[in-house]
């Protein structure tokens, strides 16, 4: 006897368990099976509205967030595989009330049409700039090409992320330079 | 959000302190399929246009909504210019049935040219009414007046002046819109025209703005529908279903329901996972659908389908034209069927409320959703409210309409309000796509080299495309209408003196709806392609022979001003841009007007371009690398947003024309992903530089999908002028130009077809049967143990039983005797084997079902004799001949501990074989033939590899599933022991030096895998070997350190195989793009964390494509999911399953891809598609 129904999951990978997540700074504690994809969680359970349900196959973008950092498909990430990890959403990239340079760029370059591919834009490209500070073309166009936009904005966003990252490296040489004149007036008293 | 439908259509209807600007009409805006006078019926109309209030806030409401294309901003522009208040003042409610204007659905670049005008008009009423109410309040003139930022000013007495908010305070005044109201000289505007931010996207950018898939109601439950079996196709809808097996979701927790109507099934539960579960694991039947032409090369489906031939434009005489001809030129141009592509998929909430149903949708057309409701639901239109949030941009219909309906009958059916999102698969399946074409052109030059005629036919099947649950629940008939949109900009720009132009309306043949540039971007291939084919022939630049016959002045700038931006150098014969190595360059021009609405249509913006293109002459892979584009749209509204809606369009059209073709089969559309429908990404992106024309004293003109429609015709220009080859069939896919650069050889010694593999079972029961005949004289039947009480637990200590604990983990006996709870020993799995399906039994302590009654003796001589306690035969998929050598301390560890487990009555199913192996008597002889024990112990070795040695080859029984085994189904020994085997569906590879994998698996990785699931030299554990390493986590490293040692020793154990010489076979067509679409995000991008290459994953390089076929259908769950002591590197995604998103055909290509990329040294698997299908039918694996 075949089963046709397809795959069958065994019912205690179903079975809600509490589960504790580190998002956006904070850790909250989630009641929900450990197979449910952690972009459900995030929005229906956390109400975080930034990553957007696009595929569910890992293939779009839009449901980007940050793991440790790392720009990743929550679509594709069990709850229990998000346990012990850092989760950043692109309603977590504000730090103080000012918003990411990333987020600032893209808003100032009007870099969305519909919006929807704009969350896994922006956090793909704050880990590519995180990784890469100083990306040349290509490699800003490889790093977003598995994030998928139909309205053809294409190049309002990568006006966006360039700005973002030139942006980025002033703010860093601009902080860098502040350090190096403090340490100098520190070691010159 | 914060207020109902209801609440906010009072407030505009009661409240005071405002001032109103209602319109008044005579019936409303007719729409596509109207039964004539059916918009006049609707009787006179009066609806809210603008509102002013108390504190000078402007709201303005219009009937046509954003889709991302800015016409939020670019309204809110219009009023605050009008009115002359600060744009941050105006708010734009754009779609709401219960507050906005019906002006039709938002379609045909419409929106500003159109939409706009009586909303400028409204604000140009309410302006001229506050200024009369200041001249009065202010003692002043009117023409002493000005108004700046929402304040009325006397000219020169800076201090007399009163704000908007103070002269609507205090009443209500209701105006009517009178369209002679002054509007302000053009020449005044200081916002019109201006570049302005788009007021949505700061929203956007932190994660505030509310979608409609963000629209979230108290109570709210969670529904998923499910579709019938016809991906995309309406004609058999309403007759389809034969059953639904509600049993099949009962283990769902939080199911709500499961609602039937018709043909309409969906799912509704507590939680989203939980509908989707629900969605997938629901059990239905259906019946065949109709069965589709072939669609893939849609030329012949379009001409053999019935058609109505509408002529648009008979000018001259064209027969006789076309017999005076010069040289004739008869040319057939072929559009293939393509999707919106909505980056999300629709959604939709729904509440009933007293009997008020409210809709929460993303829908392009409300007014039309609201009737489509009242029909589906028999509700008065008034009872129902459509609250239009924005959704994922669309580009004609996609599914936003149908899941409003589909969440309007769920949330009837459980009294709550329901979500209902739509799978990726559903909407790639059955969103309206837009129409595949078919161009004929019959033409020729005249002596002169002039056009001689032009006829020009032209074959578009589609219609508006019925809200899809009107059709599944009978409400509407599947017989499709047939709509008379072919005809857009099918009458060239051209002054031909003979011409015809025909349309063939003909019904959808797939569901089939407008999708940007509706029939206007096939019409203008045709043209622009044809047009470049005469000047070709004749001898003649294409460009300076378009402006010989373009009349329009307009257009005719609009030409010369794009030639001259992209310095165009004129040109008579293809090849002059020239190429380097295997790259060829060309360059191509194409101009267009879209011609839009009921023919003769309005035309919106002009537009051009001028494309260049770089093509390898041996991939065929092209490359659109700079795109001159210009655009005349007269006024434009934001400068800023018609920009971006060039590029959009630029680029959006470029992947349709190089990339986009839905496939098909018999059944429907098989696109249900990305892999099988790519579209342009970054690294493809041509450069783009935009010309807008300066036109601000002309009208606005639609700008929304002008710059498409030149798109392929400058395309294929382009690539003719670089290979000399005109493509009159779309996509230019690299499969499609390589095989027009390079045509097929003929047939040679090389081709001749491939050697079929073996069946897996040929020939096996011919050798088999004789040999089990030959030995009947042993014991068939052996003695029965008496049953006895079930054995105390306290009798043994916990140190035995803890030892048990153990040896079932390094048994790993959970991994067959598992119960449906995936915890006790209580069975029931089937396991597939060559010779059917064995059920493993319970051994739990149960007496009736389990082993309770079983003594230590009748358990003893079943692990290690197979023979049951009542004396029958077990068969060897229980791995008797491996636990024969279990030592006895150990096999006494393990009673004890079963003994203790909790008992579970469950009776596991009969095991039934084909014959011969159905006979279980003759396992006497087999046992006979083949129980002989693995010599293990090897004093010469130390004592880690003798301990390896008894865990792998007894306890672990690795042989069972890693060894191959012969026709009779026994392990092979010598060189063959654990050289690769096959359990469960699944192939467990060799763990000898036959192993393929591309690294050598030293002791290290093996630690690393046994004890983790995972090692970054060779992939990670999946099946039932994930299963395996689960089992093995209690055993101590020192244990896991010790197989790793025997197992890396017995690398040495038997020859290499010799490398199979590379057979050189391309991978299928399309499948490099499938692989790109589906997997590369992942796979190549590390979109999933980091993991192991593919290249150094061992089933990419076995003999056999079962395991990777096993990954594609069935996905592999994460690491954290399945493996007690996760590496903690594992990426935590999981692989997902791609079995009811692709078909067997298109997993066979990912597969074959996959292989000839990643494992180029070893042959193509052949007979792909057959494996997957008999992949696809085993059970999958559970757990995944």
């Amino acid at each position: 006897m075949q089963d046709e129904g397809g795959p069958t999951v065994h019912d205690a990978r179903l079975a809600p368990a509490r589960h504790r997540l580190h998002v956006n700074g904070r850790g909250v504690s989630v009641e929900a099976a450990p197979g449910t994809r952690l972009l459900y969680v995030l929005r229906n359970d956390l109400a975080l509205n930034g990553p957007k349900y696009g595929c569910g196959l890992g293939q779009c973008g839009s449901c980007t967030v940050l793991v440790d950092g790392r720009a990743l498909r929550s679509c594709a990430i069990p709850l229990r595989a998000a346990v012990g990890r850092r989760i950043t959403t692109l309603e977590g990239l504000a730090e103080g009330g000012r918003l990411h340079p990333v987020q600032e760029a893209f808003i100032a370059e009007n870099a969305a049409q519909c919006g929807y591919c704009l969350n896994g834009m922006i956090m793909t490209t704050v880990a590519l700039l995180a990784a890469n500070p100083d990306p040349s073309e290509a490699e800003i166009r490889e790093g977003l090409q598995a994030n998928l936009c139909r309205c053809g904005t294409h190049v309002e966003i990568l006006r966006a992320v360039r700005a973002a990252a030139a942006g980025m490296r002033g703010t860093a040489h601009a902080s860098a330079a502040a350090r190096g004149s403090a340490t100098v007036r520190g070691s010159a008293a | 959000m914060t207020d109902s439908p209801a609440a906010r259509r009072r407030h505009w209807q009661e409240a005071g302190d405002l001032l109103l600007v209602y319109r008044e009409t005579m019936g409303r805006p007719p729409r596509l399929g109207d039964a004539p006078g059916a918009a006049l019926a609707a009787g006179p109309q009066r609806a809210l246009y603008l509102a002013v209030d108390a504190e000078g806030r402007v709201t303005a409401f219009n009937g046509h909504v954003d889709l991302g294309t800015g016409i939020r901003t670019a309204l809110a522009q219009i009023v605050a210019e009008e009115l002359d208040v600060p744009l941050a003042r105006v708010a734009m409610e754009l779609g709401s049935t219960a507050t906005a204007p019906d002006q039709g659905g938002t379609i045909a670049s419409e929106t500003i040219q159109i939409a706009a005008v009586p909303l400028r008009q409204a604000a140009a009423t309410a302006r001229r009414h506050l200024i009369e109410a200041a001249s009065r309040r202010l003692n002043r003139g009117t023409g002493e007046l000005a108004v700046a930022a929402g304040i009325v000013r006397v000219a020169g007495e800076p201090d007399r002046a009163v704000a908007y908010g103070d002269l609507v305070r205090g009443e209500r005044t209701e105006l009517t819109l009178d369209p002679e109201a002054p509007v302000k000289p053009v020449a005044d505007y200081t916002l019109v025209g201006q570049p302005v931010p788009r007021v949505d996207i700061p929203a956007k950018a932190v994660g505030a703005f509310t979608y409609v898939h963000d629209v979230r109601v108290p109570g709210m439950v969670h529904g998923r529908v499910v579709r019938p079996p016809v991906p995309g196709v309406e004609t058999a809808l309403g007759t389809l279903l034969l059953g639904v097996d509600e049993a099949s979701v009962a283990h769902v927790p939080g199911l709500v329901a499961v609602v039937t109507r018709g043909d309409f099934v969906g799912v509704v539960a507590e939680r989203e996972e939980n509908a989707a579960e629900a969605a997938r694991a629901l059990r239905v039947t259906w019946r065949p659908g109709t069965t589709l032409p072939d669609l893939n090369r849609p030329e012949a489906a379009l001409r053999d389908n019935p058609a109505t031939a509408r002529t648009l434009l008979d000018r001259g005489d064209v027969e006789r034209a076309l017999g005076h001809a010069e040289a004739r030129l008869d040319r057939t141009y072929v559009w293939p069927y393509q999707m919106h592509g909505s980056i999300g998929p629709s959604c939709a909430v729904a509440e009933f409320r007293d009997g008020d149903l409210v809709v929460w949708s993303g829908t392009q057309n409300p007014h039309v959703l609201r009737s489509d409701l009242a029909t589906l639901l028999d509700l008065p239109e008034d009872r129902i409210a459509i609250e239009r949030h924005e959704a994922a941009g669309c580009y004609g219909r996609n599914c936003a309409d149908d899941v409003a309906a589909d969440a309007a009958l769920l949330a009837r059916a459980v009294g709550r309000p329901v979500r209902v999102q739509l799978t990726r698969e559903q909407e790639h399946a059955w969103e309206p796509k837009g129409a595949a074409q078919v161009m004929d052109v019959r033409g020729g030059l005249d002596a002169e080299g002039g056009p001689a005629a032009y006829d020009f036919e032209t074959r578009y099947p589609s219609n508006g495309a019925p809200t899809l649950a009107l059709i599944l629940t009978g409400k509407a008939a599947a017989a499709p209408a047939t709509y008379p949109m072919g005809d857009r900009t099918a009458v060239p720009p051209y002054a031909f003196g003979n011409a015809r132009v025909t349309v063939h309306d003909m019904p959808p043949i797939a569901r089939a709806s407008w999708m940007r540039g509706v029939s206007a971007l096939p019409n203008t291939f045709a043209h622009e392609s044809y047009i470049d084919e005469l000047a070709t022939a004749a001898g003649i630049d294409p460009i300076e022979y378009r402006l010989r016959y373009l009349p329009d002045p307009r257009a005719a700038d609009l030409v010369r001003a794009v030639a001259e931006r992209a310095a165009w150098v004129p040109h008579t014969r293809p090849g002059t841009h020239g190429g380097s190595g295997d790259v060829l360059y060309g360059r191509g021009f194409a101009y267009a007007v879209y011609v839009h609405g009921p023919f003769p249509g309005k035309a919106a913006a002009w537009a051009a371009w001028v494309a260049d293109v770089a093509v390898n002459r041996v991939t065929g892979e092209v490359a659109v690398t700079r795109v001159v584009v210009g655009q005349d749209s007269g006024l434009m509204i934001n400068p800023d947003g018609v920009r971006h809606q060039i590029h959009g369009n630029v680029i959006q059209s470029t992947s349709r024309v190089l990339k986009e073709a839905v496939g098909f089969d018999a059944t429907g559309v098989t696109s249900r992903e990305w892999g099988s429908y790519p579209i342009l990404a970054f690294p493809q992106v041509p450069e783009i530089d935009v010309l807008m024309v300066p036109r601000p004293h002309d009208p606005p003109l639609g700008a929304g999908e002008s710059a498409s429609v030149p798109s392929a015709a400058a395309i294929t220009n382009a690539l003719f002028d670089a290979t000399g080859i005109r493509f009159r069939e779309l996509p230019l896919t690299a499969d499609a130009v390589r095989a027009a650069l390079n045509p097929p050889r003929i047939a040679g010694p090389d081709d001749r077809p491939r050697r079929r593999r073996r069946g897996f079972l040929a020939g096996l029961f011919g050798a088999g049967a004789g040999a089990l005949a030959l030995a009947t004289t042993l014991l068939p039947w052996r003695p029965t143990y008496p049953s006895i009480e079930r054995p105390d637990p306290s009798a043994y200590s916990a140190a035995t039983i803890a030892q048990g604990r153990l040896v079932a983990a390094a048994g790993a006996c959970l991994v067959c005797h598992a119960g449906p709870d995936g915890r006790s020993f209580a069975g029931g799995r089937g396991l597939e084997t060559p010779f059917g399906t064995v059920y493993a039994s319970n051994i739990t302590p149960d007496v009736g079902t389990g082993i309770g009654g079983w003594s230590y003796p009748a358990f003893a001589r079943a692990m290690r004799e197979g023979v049951s306690r009542d004396g029958h035969h077990l068969y060897p998929a229980h791995p008797y001949p491996s636990f024969a050598g279990i030592a006895e301390r150990d096999l006494q560890a393990l009673y004890a501990y079963l003994m203790a487990q909790s008992p579970v009555a469950a009776s596991a199913p009969e095991t039934v074989l084909r014959f011969p192996f159905n006979l279980r008597p003759l396992m006497a002889d087999w046992n006979a033939l083949f129980l002989r024990p693995v010599a293990t112990a090897d004093p010469a070795r130390g004592p880690d590899w003798n301990r390896g040695a008894y865990l792998v080859e007894a306890l672990g029984h690795c042989g069972a599933c890693h060894s191959p085994r012969n026709a009779l189904g026994a392990e092979r020994r010598g060189a063959a022991h654990l050289a690769g085997g096959f359990a469960d569906g699944w192939e467990a590879p060799a763990l000898t030096a036959l192993s393929r994998s591309p690294l050598p698996w030293t002791e290290d990785d093996l630690f690393a895998y046994l004890r983790t699931g995972r090692s970054t030299r060779h992939g990670s554990a999946a099946g039932p070997m994930a299963d395996v390493v689960a089992s093995l986590s209690p055993l101590p490293d020192a244990d896991i350190r010790a197989m790793a040692v025997y197992l890396a020793s017995l690398a040495g154990a038997a020859p290499a195989p010799r490398p199979v010489a590379a057979a050189a076979t391309a991978p299928p067509a399309g499948s490099a793009a499938l692989f790109r679409g589906a997997c590369a995000a992942c796979h190549e991008g590390g979109a999933g964390g980091d993991l192991v290459p593919l290249g150094l994953v061992t089933s990419i390089h076995s003999a056999h494509p079962d395991n990777l076929i096993q990954a594609v259908l069935n996905g592999v769950a994460a690491a954290a999911e399945r493996f007690p002591a996760p590496d903690p590197a594992a990426p935590p995604a999981a692989m997902p399953a791609f079995r009811d998103t692709l078909t067997d055909r298109q997993v066979a290509d990912v597969v074959a891809y996959t292989r000839a990329r990643y494992a180029p040294d070893a042959p193509a698997w052949s007979e792909l598609e057959a494996a997957v299908a008999r992949v696809r039918g085993l059970r999958p694996h559970a757990g995944g």
